[in-house]
């Protein structure tokens, strides 16, 4: 679904390339997370999936981008919406502000794409659902709490049934009840096995609650990739800048301790912690 | 612009069921009549039958009224002291120390000063009986560039966000210790502390905006749909297109009132 192949690309005016020699394959289907330390190449590597690298930043790009068989740096981001959705960290940004409540908010993605009034009503309908905003279709998009503007932009990009769905930090702006709403509707994109989901984070324990797949980046490399289980208990993650799971943590302290086996595969979710400590 | 769709007041009325276009026409045939019938006082004429009856009906005279005079009586007033007094030639009505006041020039300044008064009134009354996105709606439809549409609605809904982001910004530095009351030097000395934080920030903000528009398909050719139905009948339709017509004909009589001593001479 998604092909990267040798991509190297530097922002205008930057000095060295946010993205060097990545490579990368996704699958249709998959639940892939991207993680690394601020300014590793994590929003620029949605950008580029996304197609505003280069279209909207300029500078240099080479190699290939093939998403859902569009080669995006030929196309332009009229072509790619639609094939490829991006939601971003700041909700109020997202929101249009040419439509008056969220249901015309959902809208309007679909009526850019000249989508017929009866399909539109039943798609919205479907999708406000899916994301837990049906009672509040009638609102105005600005008198909801952040944790609802995030959840009105992901179902504002998911109404358009894109191919691929980039989500760039989605909740590193909300408080811990916005981020929890926003997590349920990842929760449940990754339950739906038809989604091809992109997903830069810095919240490990929710990355290793529902990623199918964990890759890295470390200064615009891909430094590891891998199932969440084993990237994220790597002792490698400090090197690149982030910290493992509290479950993690709290298990090498066990292990250093001599209270756990040295052997025993680290936890990285609440589960495992779980079954680790028993 | 307090409410949701900027100044429109929700009433359930016939007027508010009208199709935008009809009322957007209706407004504009009574600004070009009142501007083309001569006579100074033609424009309180149609203010009176034109603008205040529908107003009335629309159950927004109270406030088409009072933010008229409010916008109005400023211009009023500065007409009147500047064609009233400083009129070349004409005849003087009233000395007023080393002023004049001049006949032709308060003429001037009644008809001026009615012309402000219909198109005020008239773009009020049009603004509180419709929403703003049905009225974009159906410009759009008469092939106005989804751009500006996009430019009217936002701004209709971003700025008062604007002027909130604004506010947090002058308390942030004020409680920094920048001084914002005081004299008109120590004002001016505090707003750039406010307006480039503010500036630069609403230039990262556009950045994002761009994206998740284009994100939304917003730069795509070709036809649109729309899930707002605006509701127009044969007998508006119609209706506009006589008021149309009623429009060329005072510009044709005009024109013949202009041209026929000329053809006659």
């Amino acid at each position: 679904m998604i092909r990267l192949s040798d991509v190297t690309y530097s922002y205008p005016r930057g000095t060295a390339p946010a993205l060097s020699d990545l490579s990368l394959e996704i699958p249709a289907g998959q639940f892939c997370a991207v993680i690394g330390a601020n300014g590793a190449g994590k929003t620029t590597l949605c950008a580029t999936l996304a197609g505003f690298v280069p279209h909207f930043y300029r500078g240099d790009l080479s190699g290939d981008v093939t998403v859902a068989g569009i080669n995006l740096p030929l196309s332009s981001p009229a072509e790619i919406a639609g094939t490829v959705g991006l939601v971003f960290s700041n909700p109020f940004n997202q929101i249009t502000g040419a439509r008056f409540s969220v249901r015309e908010e959902v809208a309007f993605g679909l009526e850019n794409m000249a989508v017929p009034v009866a399909e539109m009503e039943s798609r919205i309908e479907e999708i406000l659902r899916f994301v837990g905003l049906e009672g509040l279709a009638d609102r105005s998009p600005f008198a909801l709490s952040g944790g609802q503007q995030q959840r009105l932009a992901i179902a504002s990009v998911l109404v358009m049934r894109p191919k691929v769905i980039v989500l760039d930090e989605p909740t590193s702006q909300l408080d811990p009840v916005g981020s929890r709403e926003v997590f349920t509707v990842l929760r449940d994109l990754a339950a739906a096995d038809d989604a091809t989901v992109f997903l830069a984070e810095q919240k490990l324990e929710w990355v290793a609650a529902f990623a199918d797949r964990v890759i890295v980046l470390h200064q615009g490399r891909l430094v590891a990739d891998g199932l969440p289980a084993e990237i994220l208990a790597s002792p490698d993650l400090e090197r690149y800048g982030l910290e493992p799971t509290r479950y993690t943590q709290a298990a090498r302290a066990a292990q250093a301790a001599g209270l756990r086996h040295a052997d025993a595969p680290l936890p990285v979710t609440l589960e495992q912690a779980v079954e680790f400590f028993s | 612009m307090s409410g949701r769709y900027g100044l429109y007041v929700e009433r359930q009325t016939e007027i508010h069921r009208l199709h935008p276009l009809t009322k957007l026409v209706y407004v504009l045939a009574c600004l070009l009549v009142g501007w083309l019938i001569p006579g100074a006082w033609s424009p309180y004429f149609v203010l009176l039958i034109g603008i205040v009856p529908v107003a009335l009906a629309g159950g927004v005279l109270p406030q088409v009224f009072r933010n008229t005079v409010k916008t109005v009586a400023p211009f009023a007033l500065s007409l009147f002291i500047i064609q009233g007094l400083f009129w070349t030639g004409g005849t003087v009505v009233q000395q007023l120390g080393p002023f004049s006041l001049k006949a032709e020039g308060l003429w001037f300044a009644v008809r001026g000063t009615g012309r402000i008064l219909v198109a005020v009134s008239g773009f009020l009354f049009l603004n509180y009986t419709t929403r703003s996105d049905e009225l974009m709606l159906a410009l759009s439809q008469k092939g106005l560039p989804n751009s500006i549409s996009y430019v009217v609605l936002s701004t209709i809904q971003i700025v008062p966000r604007f002027q909130q982001k604004a506010n947090t910004i002058l308390d942030a530095q004020r409680s920094r210790g920048l001084e914002t009351e005081g004299s008109f030097l120590v004002r001016t000395r505090a707003l750039l502390p406010m307006v480039l934080p503010l500036l630069l920030g609403s230039i990262v903000d556009i950045d994002e905006r761009a994206i998740a528009l284009e994100v939304r398909a917003f730069g795509r050719q070709g036809p649109r749909t729309s899930l707002l139905t605006l509701r127009d009948t044969a007998g508006q339709r119609g209706a506009r297109w006589l008021m149309a017509l009623a429009v060329v004909v005072v510009i044709g009589w005009r024109l013949w009132l202009w041209l026929a001593p000329r053809f006659a001479a």
